[in-house]
């Protein structure tokens, strides 16, 4: 019992049929090939697989593809070309703010949920703000100077970094 | 000649990382393959027990499924592996193959592979599998199992005890007879695992037109991988191709040899078609490698004035139901008796290892392999005979610490020391984190019912390891490593180099001392590892090495082909190459700095002219370069971590306020990664401190297994980390550059435990074990 | 793990203990019971599919009654093997005591889990253990008013 779904990711429109328990991350992932969305526990709890949907981060391993019908899904490769995330990049760049990379996908979902929400968090709301996303290489520490930081030039202050 | 140090030593970007944050990171999970199958197993539910009955005829029958396979059918293509070397003497363990024979082992011990059209098929045919196991009794403790008549947790083993070794030097009793104050305790130190974020992954794809097995591997060592294959399944070595593209995290978990990349690969040379295998995180945390679990009961004695005479230590270390292979599960307690008061002057020691085979997982080499262990007793034990003595923490280290002039030093324990920085290092750390104003802070805030503490804990970490690691014992693990450095017809570089990337940054290192020797900057040096194709054999990433003896091959290699361009360059300008230099991505005149001839030009005459070149002259523009250290048998580096931490007494939850380490890592290549590295290896060190633990019952199941149970340390509760460096260069390279991987996770647990104990100390209660958990806590405090 | 809970069902207690003792009834009241032999007087071998969280298998199973106090009280002791889901082995002690024309039949079990059960925690194990036993006595309810209410065969 297949079903027909149609959705938009990073701007473009797809029709696909879906399995029923197919999850959001399987419909990204194996069907669209979208790879920069991660697969860390499948339950929720490590934050690799975040994708906005409608605008709000998802844990796309929980989200199954049927209700991403009709909604507009953006991934890191769909944030990565708009640009929106530019500045983040930057700055995760400079401050070495990712080893492997496998968790940095949902850490700049988290992050720009985070500064949408709250543009000038201090640092402890920051951690508060990671605390669905697992990274096993950094200590963190990088990571959160990187969204402070970010925070910091939206607000005007401090230098961009090319 | 000597090149420039322009980019050595910089905090130079990772261009790689440019990748992963525009989401095009390719790992192993990301792979698909034509014609690609998947891999899910059928596992033990039972810790040990006996396969009553195996029916896979319903599964086979699934929907999507194409093959089922059991030991009968998959076993018999591979040669058996066992987990031993010979330089432990007397070691045993049991011979391994791909799928439980008759005997099941552990709880999650594979014992049917199924292979679908999708994974999703392949587990649900798992589903219908019918496995019947007559249950028999598990060896779950340790010191159980070494009881006479304890049933074995293998087959073929007359006992449970893997490895027994004592290392005693002549004094000791008489130390312990002579001293002044003698200080005990007992230790344990929680079962905990990798975690890496990305799983295991392997992608085997063997095509049997040609012969040529790839394997596709998320893996940190790929050419152990491919000895491992060539051997145990007869396959040419040169037919056997493993590449590791990126790896999501590995810390020593990703080399060792594991039962389902074994099926995967045998899968796939039986079918002659790819074949995928990504565990999920259940499956991670009952497979893959965990490490620790020790006992360790040990005594210190010190003389009236607080030095430190010598130490007994008993440690017991439980590893599941065999060695691993191809580096044995006997290493981590080896390094564990070994580095127990390693940063003191001590004189006298025994130090007695215990390695006991029981129904669990297996536990083996993971990120600073003995070395939390050794430091956590060591340091604890020190912290009790101040106290006894009544002495600062930091006096009693200053009175023992090696002096930084005393060196060459050989520990009680036999390791051999070049030269290390304790006391630098100590009086650095004092500085850094203001040990004063935090002690009176701290005494004032006692008063107000608020109890923190501060522990601090000197640290020796093993770096750049030669063959007497695994190669003396017979292990086909490479001490060396290599490095192909090229100039192309258009004047870039390349190096091709056995040393692997895992995000650690060791691409950007290699660039940047390239670039150094040849004088380009790092970005005009591409550098490619994780491929047993294209790049020349070597150790790759294991203890510790990518720097030290990665970056010194490198370098070597590097020099090499400097004097080869110098020669053509001298040919071409009619000079003497001892008068020219490379600077600016040119040849130079070395007195003036004068540019003579581009980088580019010399790679278009090499290659598109050398008939203009003279008779003999060296026109490849490569180099290539083995290196393995020849002088001491590891480079030691050291360093220092202090931890501050607030206790709840009413919760037991402990608050980590903040972290320092003072580390000496010899030459800096790159100040950004050596402090990431740092950083990331402190939260390795403070996860199994406060949270990690893998949780058996009494009949040897893991009760959590999954990211809800099992507990990370995460964002919120780390520490920010402050980090500053002394830097005391191996004299036994060029390059002078020791490694920086195991540091961090070396002492953090050591310093916290001295931290939170020093919050108790008023309380008059102390915790011992790891990790130290709010009940553990509150246990200690008498509070339940 | 231990479970306990108590259980009004609308019968005598005769009619209760005899049930118990009933393949057909049991095969109607354990959940996703696919087969169920009765092996001997007091035991039953079982084939069920179940689903558990994220983790369905077919356990085979075998249950032994056992410290028989005729009408009164029995122990249940069992184990069941689900391949790849892991396995269950329990024993629960089952008491009956009338109350009108009904009986409250009430059990304390202890109950032990291995494998993916195991591994994915007790908490998940014990909401669902509960709600296994919840269905299995709802459907022995249900399936002793309707052998009660059936006509005789």
């Amino acid at each position: 019992m297949n079903i027909e779904i149609a959705l938009t990711v990073n701007g473009e429109t797809v029709r696909e049929t879906v399995e029923p328990r197919t999850s959001l991350a399987d419909l990204l992932r194996d069907r669209l090939r979208l790879t920069g969305t991660h697969l860390g526990c499948e339950m929720g709890s490590c934050g690799a697989c975040l994708v906005m949907l409608d605008g709000a981060p998802v844990h796309a391993c929980l989200v199954l593809a049927v209700q991403a019908d009709g909604q507009k899904v953006e991934t890191i490769e769909g944030l990565n070309e708009s640009g929106h995330v530019s500045d983040l990049q930057a700055q995760f760049h400079d401050r070495n703010a990712l080893q492997c990379g496998f968790c940095t996908n949902g850490m700049v979902m988290s992050a720009q949920a985070l500064l949408s929400d709250n543009p000038r968090p201090s640092r402890a709301e920051i951690r508060d703000a990671l605390s669905g996303n697992y990274c096993r290489c950094t200590g963190y520490e990088a990571i959160v100077d990187a969204i402070a930081a970010t925070a910091d030039r939206r607000a005007g202050i401090g230098e961009t970094v090319e | 000649m000597t090149a420039g140090n322009e980019h050595i030593g910089q905090a130079h970007r990772r261009g790689n990382a440019l990748r992963h944050l525009a989401g095009r990171g390719r790992f192993v999970t990301d792979l698909a393959l034509p014609r690609m199958l998947h891999a899910a197993f059928v596992r033990s539910p039972m810790a040990r027990g006996r396969i009553a009955e195996l029916d896979v005829s319903d599964a086979a029958a699934a929907p999507g499924v194409v093959r089922v396979f059991t030991a009968e059918t998959l076993n018999k293509t591979c040669a058996p592996w066992t987990g031993t070397l010979e330089h432990f003497a007397g070691m045993k363990s049991a011979p391994q193959n791909i799928l439980a024979e008759g005997a099941v082992l552990w709880a999650g011990h594979p014992v049917t592979m199924i292979l679908a059209h999708s994974r999703a098929e392949a587990e649900d045919a798992c589903e219908l599998v019918l496995l019947d196991i007559e249950e028999e009794e598990a060896v779950v403790d340790g010191d159980a199992a070494l009881l006479d008549g304890a049933a074995p947790a293998s087959e073929g083993i007359d006992s449970n005890l893997c490895f027994r070794t004592v290392l005693e030097t002549p004094g000791l009793d008489d130390a312990f007879a002579s001293a002044a104050h003698v200080v005990e305790e007992s230790f344990t130190f929680g079962r905990h695992t990798a975690v890496t974020l990305e799983p295991r992954a392997v992608i085997a794809d063997f095509d049997p037109s040609t012969g040529q097995l790839t394997v596709h591997q998320g893996t940190q060592t790929p050419y152990q991988f491919q000895d491992v294959y060539a051997r145990h399944f007869g396959l040419p070595e040169s037919k056997v191709r493993v590449i590791a593209p990126d790896v999501g995290g590995s810390f020593g978990m990703k080399l060792h040899v594991y039962n389902e990349e074994m099926a995967t690969v045998a899968a796939s040379l039986t079918l002659g078609r790819p074949v995928r295998f990504v565990a999920d995180r259940l499956e991670s945390f009952v497979s893959d490698i965990h490490a620790r679990d020790h006992r360790v009961t040990a005594r210190m004695a010190v003389d009236a004035a607080g030095t430190i005479l010598a130490m007994d230590v008993d440690d017991m270390t439980q590893i599941g139901a065999f060695s691993t292979y191809p580096r044995t599960s006997v290493a981590e307690g080896n390094q564990v008796i070994r580095l127990m008061g390693a940063p003191y002057r001590m004189p006298d020691y025994r130090g007695r290892l215990s390695v006991v085979f029981q129904n669990k997982v297996q536990t083996s080499q993971y990120r600073a392999v003995g070395h939390p262990i050794a430091c956590a007793v060591t340091e604890a034990l020190v912290d009790r005979a101040a106290e006894q003595l009544d002495l600062d923490p930091f006096e009693i280290r200053a009175r023992n610490l090696v002096a930084d002039d005393a060196y060459p030093h050989v520990s009680a324990t036999g390791y051999q020391f070049e030269k290390l920085s304790h006391q630098t290092s100590l009086a650095k750390l004092r500085q850094l984190m203001d040990y004063d104003t935090l002690r009176s802070e701290q005494a004032e805030l006692r008063r107000q019912g608020i109890y923190r503490g501060i522990g601090i804990a000197p640290f020796v970490e093993i770096t750049n390891p030669g063959a007497a690691f695994y190669g003396v014992g017979g292990a086909r693990i490479s001490a060396q490593d290599g490095a192909v450095v090229r100039l192309t017809p258009g004047g870039d570089v390349q190096c091709a180099i056995s040393v692997t990337e895992q995000g650690q940054g060791t691409e950007t290192i290699i660039a940047q001392i390239v670039a150094d020797q040849l004088g380009v900057t790092p970005d005009q040096v591409k550098v490619t590892t994780g491929d047993t194709d294209t790049t020349p054999s070597g150790g790759a990433t294991w203890a510790c090495r990518g720097a030290g003896i990665g970056g010194e091959t490198a370098l070597r290699a590097g020099r090499r082909l400097q004097a080869q361009i110098l020669a053509i360059a001298g040919a071409v300008l009619q000079a003497d190459p001892a008068t020219l230099a490379l600077a600016g991505g040119a040849v130079i005149d070395s007195g003036t700095g004068r540019e003579r001839i581009t980088l580019a030009e010399i790679g278009r005459i090499a290659t598109y002219r050398p008939d203009t070149l003279p008779e003999g002259c060296d026109n490849s523009l490569s180099a290539v370069q083995h290196f393995a250290p020849t002088g001491y048998p590891f480079d030691f580096t050291n360093g220092i971590q202090a931890s501050h931490v607030e206790v709840d007494i009413e919760t037991g939850v402990t608050r980590l306020l903040k972290h320092w380490v003072v580390e000496d890592c010899g030459r800096i290549i790159n100040p950004l990664l050596v402090d990431e590295q740092i950083r990331g290896g402190v939260v390795q060190g403070l996860g199994p401190a406060f949270f990690e633990e893998c949780l058996y019952d009494d009949m040897g199941q893991m009760t959590n297994a999954s990211l809800a149970d099992y507990l990370v340390p995460m964002a919120g509760e780390m520490p920010d980390i402050e980090i500053a460096h002394v830097e005391t260069p191996t004299l036994d390279t060029i390059l002078g550059a020791k490694g920086v991987g195991e540091a961090g996770t070396a002492a953090a647990g050591a310093a916290a435990m001295n931290a939170v104990n020093d919050a108790l100390r008023p309380l008059g209660a102390r915790i011992s074990q790891t990790p130290m958990t709010p009940l553990r806590i509150l246990t200690a405090l008498g509070h339940v | 793990m231990e479970l306990e809970g108590s259980q009004t069902l609308a019968a005598a207690p005769d009619q209760v203990w005899a049930a118990l003792f009933d393949r057909d009834v049991l095969a109607q009241a354990i959940p996703g019971c696919e087969t169920l032999e009765q092996t001997s007087e007091t035991s039953f071998s079982a084939m069920v599919k179940l689903k558990i969280g994220p983790v369905s298998a077919r356990f085979k199973g075998d249950v032994e009654l056992s410290d028989i106090d005729p009408g009164r009280s029995c122990t249940l002791s069992g184990k069941g093997s689900g391949g790849i889901a892991g396995f269950a082995k329990g024993a629960a002690r089952v008491t009956l005591t009338p109350e009108g024309p009904q009986t409250v039949l009430d059990y304390t079990a202890d109950v032990a889990v291995g494998g993916k059960l195991a591994a994915l925690g007790n908490r998940l194990i014990k909401a669902t253990a509960q709600k296994l036993t919840g269905e299995f006595f709802a459907n022995f309810n249900t399936a002793l008013t309707h052998e009660e209410n059936a006509p005789a065969a």
